[in-house]
């Protein structure tokens, strides 16, 4: 009972290209399943005939409106251009939480190669969409309004800060998703442990099963919030990226 | 000597349980790999297909609400014209049928006035032949009542007196009498 194992990844089908190993693993075909799961309920679920939409196509009208209101209060009205990437961010994000949290699934985003390639992928969008809209001038980015001394602390703080980006970006991600699922395999092999243990023990393990419920639950938010922060960070670097410090 | 060939076994022949899985470096181009074949897939299902699909559907449920409420606007504009051309058409026909009452009466109470004036007239006409009437026979019945009182006075004398006294000088005494 290795709380780490869940984390494993394991070839399906083993690939190699160049040298590299791309085998089709456990953690490929949940990301197929996410990929598929997605584009089928916000395509399937919405009719253009339905003035009252269904409940699903209400889901699915619901996250359009909540990322396209996201990126309209994070980065203004000319961020709306970055909204199939935001949106396809958030949505990848969310359904890989959600669907990492059924039992013998796999988590996408509980791998740091996962998370860091999307934060990368966020950040080259940044500064492609800087320089290609400010030129040099996206520099002045990490130049506050200061006096010149000041600067000479400033700027490589800014510097750093913006370096970072990626890393906190990725890791907020990875760590929450890792630490949730590690803490209820953690509880899952307490109940296991009471349950065999016999007599008096065994009665307890009820406690660590409804710790698991509620835990759960908390994973169920940790995994909206987590897509959430991720998409809307996105929409606050874009919107730096877009308008540099000063205003939206 | 064991320790050390442990050691190795574990790094060169990786096993299930060995190592943080996270961090192990050998999975990351196979990551990676099925990560950008996904996440492109994604982007470009939700960009071509079910992006505009969702917009559209919201932005058709909006102009449907748009156009239904101007309707319902134009509807209840319309409403209120016709309340209006109601409301005129009745203050209309209130105040043709006012004026019809006021001019009836009008003719109603002339009439009236007219018979009442002819009828006035004529009573007044009878009054007038009546009161005539009445004179000639006041002054007709005066007259008898001098002769009898000339005869009465001319047949008193000549008892009396034996006197026989002309009709004329009993005339002018009983006119002596009642002229005073």
């Amino acid at each position: 009972m290795n709380p780490m194992e869940q984390f494993e990844i394991h070839p399906i089908v083993p690939l190699h290209i160049g040298g590299y190993d791309v085998s089709f693993t456990n953690q490929s075909l949940l990301m197929c399943i996410v990929v598929a799961a997605a584009s089928l309920f916000l395509t399937l679920s919405v009719s253009k005939n339905r003035l009252v939409p269904s409940r699903a196509q209400s889901m699915a009208e619901m996250s359009y409106e909540f990322v396209a209101n996201m990126i309209q209060s994070a980065a203004g009205h000319d961020g709306l251009k970055f909204f199939p990437f935001v949106f396809t961010l958030f949505i990848f994000v969310l359904f890989s939480n959600f669907l990492g949290l059924i039992p013998g699934s796999f988590t996408v985003t509980s791998q740091i190669a996962v998370t860091f390639s999307l934060a990368a992928v966020v950040i080259l969008t940044v500064l492609i969409v800087g320089f290609a809209r400010h030129g040099l001038g996206f520099l002045k980015l990490f130049v506050p309004k200061a006096p010149i001394l000041l600067l000479l602390l400033l700027v490589p703080i800014e510097i750093i800060s913006f370096l970072t980006r990626p890393i906190s970006l990725s890791v907020r991600l990875f760590a929450n998703m890792l630490a949730g699922h590690t803490m209820l395999q953690v509880f899952a092999g307490f109940v296991i442990l009471l349950g065999g243990a016999g007599g008096v023990l065994s009665v307890l393990s009820i406690a660590p099963m409804f710790l698991i419920v509620a835990i759960m639950l908390l994973e169920l938010l940790v995994a909206f919030l987590q897509a959430y922060v991720f998409a809307i960070l996105t929409c606050i670097y874009l919107n730096e990226a877009l308008h540099l410090h000063d205003h939206h | 000597m064991q320790q050390p060939a442990h050691t190795t076994a574990t790094t060169h022949a990786p096993h299930k349980g060995a190592g943080f899985p996270p961090f192990k470096t050998e999975t990351f181009p196979g990551q990676i790999f099925w990560l950008a074949i996904t996440f492109v897939f994604l982007f470009v299902v939700l960009w071509r297909v079910a992006g505009p699909r969702i917009g559209g559907a919201i932005a058709m449920r909006k102009d449907k609400i748009a156009s239904d409420l101007g309707a319902a606007e134009a509807h209840r504009k319309e409403a209120d014209a016709a309340s209006a051309a109601y409301d005129t058409a009745l203050a209309a026909a209130r105040a043709r049928s006012r004026a019809m009452d006021d001019e009836n009466r009008k003719r109603i109470n002339d009439e009236i006035e007219r018979a009442k004036a002819k009828a006035e007239a004529e009573a007044h006409d009878a009054m007038a032949k009546a009161d005539a009437g009445i004179a000639a026979s006041r002054s007709e019945a005066k007259g008898h009542v001098l002769q009898a009182a000339q005869d009465a006075a001319a047949q008193i004398v000549a008892r009396l007196t034996g006197d026989k006294v002309s009709p004329e000088e009993a005339a002018a005494a009983v006119r002596a009498v009642a002229g005073s």
